[in-house]
């Protein structure tokens, strides 16, 4: 027992002391590569014209001689999307400013290049041709709230897992300003780009492999619009989602007593439950069940796409009238919302269609809605909305509902063929 | 009296002058007996406030208490006009009054009515008060048949249909009130609610009765309540069926316009019969009064819709109605059916995306 102890105890002390010492390296590390990779990092700020002020800032990092940096879309999501409202600017390590011009963008991994202009060759970052291993150690480097550029040690821990657009995980902490700022080996070569933080020392970086293929995409044909490339990117996007959904297997799964609905099995459709079971004196009896995909892609401030959101909603009478019941329910529809944030300019307002539908497979007989808006700047893409309500039941009813942003009018209608068909009674 | 056979010789001279006005040699004959004329205190509005019959020759009218007709207008003097009958006709003669007496005349300017030979319905003003003056072969309009709702609005008013209008009204409200209440509660929380409703509602015929009783009009309360509040369950029934077209349909079906038309339907019939118990007034303008009625209540409720209306609803707008699957009449569509009228509304919406780009 005293051994054990004495032995637990100088592992625990060696463990300290190595602990130290690998702080200590990694201090002198991070200083070596903030010093040699400063100067090719940026500050990228948004001037709004009018007011001559800055309405957003974001870092970047240079990735060629002749003066592309890279930064992340939703750094200067609004000049894309409002050219003429706006300029971008860089500021260097030395404080000086020039402007920037905008030349490519992949809406669906948050990156974009701008070019500097150079009069001579200049030093850039390289791209690291692997993917780190896990528990790497890696830096972060930004400015984080405009407090000045700084670097952040932080591991990498993989892909995000259950996610349909590839993230890095990176434990360190980034914080909203260096996003578009690099994230270095100790090669100093790039493997990520900073682009979200869910808070508590959670990072994602997009991984560098999106950021080669945008580069070497660009070096071969600059696109000429950015909303025409914008639009072909988020084309494309649903029709890689919605196809890995549609070919996926959707399993039918009882909900409540007597629903059967579809659960679509892929790792990045999540799904959560809840009833009120527990509720002795509720006048209804309700199971849920939620399957969504987390992620959205950002278009700007106040528009977001690619969300897909569904529901499932069981619910069972207790002792009321079949009438009551069918109010109650009612009251349960009437307010179904998009999935995803848009404003007066991003789209139109819904158009919606009902009528009684009854698939010939399935044994339900349902009320059916479905609402569409389609986008203003992105031709050819729409949201979509589809409530199902169950009416043939005097004592349940299963409501099966989803929301869509930005897809196709053949995906969107291939869907809710596929999903009407898919939600029975047992 | 002298003078008075006089008269009525010349009176014969114009008959026999006149044959072709046979009507009026009739009552002419009774000026026999003694000179009739018929004057009526009427408002500014042509309504009649008093009317008097007199049957003498000569009328005295001002503010003091000797005259034949007194009137109680501060602008009229004590002796302000005398309507004499001479020579077969009647004659007014200013006593120099004050404020004159004129001739109301609406297609031209007023003239001073001293001397002025009365016409039959001839409105003389004197002071702020005007006096309308009739022959008493003064025509008048057809005699109205009762009404076919006549004997309908008689049952309507009678106090036990009365009671049972109420009463349906009340236990349809409360009923609605418990069907769509989230929460166990007891009955008569919402039938509490329900009567609070119901005298609400009254006050809509009760301020009818009102406004007639102020008009000079008969109030008939219990047949404007009656009334309506037969409508009022009229109108739940009318709501009731909008329901029923509107789960049982699909959108832009003719069906949910016929619907609405219904209970339009139904707001200006109530409103044409409040109008017909409590008011006199012509076929055309109770339709009028009906129908403007009918169109602030809608088309202000439609304003009140339309200005709470954002410029942008980032909410869909759809029908929702649900109902016991007891009321499903019509049948299902397929989904076939329904994939096709939704592909027509990606159209819809990349049109409106475009014009208001």
């Amino acid at each position: 027992m005293n051994a054990f102890f004495t032995c637990n105890f100088r592992q625990v002390f060696t463990l300290a002391i190595l602990f130290s010492s690998f702080t200590s390296i990694a201090a002198e590390q991070a200083e070596t590569i903030f010093a040699e990779l400063t100067p090719s990092l940026y500050q990228i700020k948004l001037i709004d014209k009018a007011s001559g002020e800055k309405s957003s800032i974001g870092s970047g990092f240079q990735i060629s001689s002749d003066g592309i940096i890279a930064t992340n879309y939703h750094v200067i999501s609004s000049y894309a999307r409002h050219p003429n409202k706006y300029r971008i600017e860089y500021f260097n390590h030395l404080g000086q400013a020039g402007s920037l011009t905008l030349k490519s963008v992949d809406v669906i991994n948050d990156l974009a290049l701008v070019q500097r202009e150079v009069s001579d060759e200049m030093d850039f970052f390289v791209l690291s041709k692997v993917a780190p291993h896990k528990g790497e150690k890696l830096y972060s480097l930004g400015n984080p709230h405009d407090l000045g550029m700084i670097v952040v040690p932080g591991t990498y821990n993989g892909l995000k897992k259950e996610s349909f657009s590839e993230r890095i995980h990176f434990t360190g902490s980034i914080n909203s300003g260096m996003s578009g700022g690099p994230v270095v080996n100790k090669q100093s070569e790039v493997v990520g780009i900073n682009v979200a933080t869910s808070g508590n020392q959670i990072g994602f970086l997009v991984p560098h492999d999106k950021l080669v293929k945008l580069f070497e995409a660009y070096k071969k044909s600059a696109p000429t619009d950015i909303k025409i490339q914008m639009s072909e990117q988020l084309m494309a996007s649903q029709d890689e989602l919605m196809t890995t959904l549609l070919n996926s297997t959707w399993q039918s799964k009882p909900l409540g007593e007597k629903g059967m609905i579809p659960i679509i099995d892929v790792p990045f459709i999540r799904c959560w439950g809840e009833s009120n079971a527990d509720k002795t004196d509720a006048l209804i009896l309700a199971a849920v069940a939620n399957c969504s995909l987390d992620e959205n892609t950002y278009l700007s401030s106040h528009f977001f796409t690619g969300s897909i959101e569904i529901e499932f909603r069981y619910m069972q009478a207790k002792d009321i009238s079949d009438n009551k019941f069918y109010y109650l329910y009612q009251q349960q529809i009437a307010r179904a919302g998009a999935g995803n944030r848009a404003g007066k300019d991003d789209v139109s307002e819904y158009q919606c269609h009902h009528d009684l539908v009854k698939p010939d497979n399935a044994n339900i007989n349902n009320k059916a809605i479905f609402c569409t808006r389609a986008y203003k700047d992105f031709s050819g893409l729409f949201d979509v909305l589809y409530l199902g309500a169950s009416i043939d039941k005097n004592q349940q009813a299963l409501v099966s509902h989803f929301t869509i942003a930005g897809v196709s009018q053949k995906n969107a209608m291939t869907f809710t063929r596929k999903f009407i068909e898919a939600v029975s009674w047992k | 009296m002298e003078i008075n056979s006089m008269e009525l010789s010349n009176i014969d001279i114009e008959v026999t002058n006149k044959p072709d006005k046979e009507i009026r040699t009739m009552p002419k004959d009774k000026l026999t007996v003694s000179p009739t004329i018929i004057i009526e205190e009427i408002s500014r509005g042509q309504k009649m406030l008093h009317r008097y019959k007199l049957t003498q020759e000569s009328i005295t009218i001002g503010r003091g208490y000797d005259n034949d007709i007194i009137l109680s207008d501060p602008h009229i003097c004590p002796n302000h006009i005398h309507i004499d009958f001479a020579q077969g006709s009647w004659k007014v003669n200013d006593q120099n009054s004050i404020n004159g007496s004129f001739l109301e005349n609406p297609k031209s300017k007023k003239q001073n009515a001293d001397q002025h030979i009365i016409d039959d319905g001839d409105i003389i003003s004197v002071g702020k008060s005007q006096l309308r003056i009739l022959f008493i072969d003064h025509p008048v309009t057809p005699t109205v048949h009762f009404s076919a709702f006549e004997s309908f609005i008689n049952l309507m008013r009678h106090p036990v249909s009365l009671f049972i209008s109420i009463a349906m009204f009340i236990g349809i409200a409360g009923s609605l009130g418990y069907l769509s209440s989230p929460i166990e509660s007891n009955f008569s929380q919402f039938f509490v609610n329900a009567i609070g409703m119901a005298i609400v509602f009254a006050l809509w015929p009760g301020g009818v009765s009102l406004v007639s009783h102020l008009t000079k009009h008969d109030a008939r309360t219990m047949t404007q309540l009656g009334i309506s509040f037969v409508f009022f369950n009229l109108m739940w029934f009318s709501d009731f069926i909008d329901t029923m077209v509107a789960f049982n349909t699909a959108s832009n079906s003719l069906a949910i316009l016929v619907a609405t038309l219904l209970s339009i339907g139904l707001t200006f019939s109530l409103f044409w019969l409040n109008c017909s118990i409590g008011f006199h007034m012509t076929a055309k303008r109770r339709a009028i009064v009906s129908f403007s009625l009918t169109a602030l209540l809608f088309g202000g409720t439609y304003l009140v819709q339309y200005s709470h209306k954002p410029e942008f609803n980032p909410r869909p707008q759809y029908n929702a109605t649900l109902m016991a699957p007891n009321f499903l009449l019509a049948p299902s569509s397929s989904v076939d059916k329904f994939i096709d009228d939704n592909n027509l509304l990606f159209e819809k919406a990349s049109k409106a995306a475009l014009s208001d780009k």
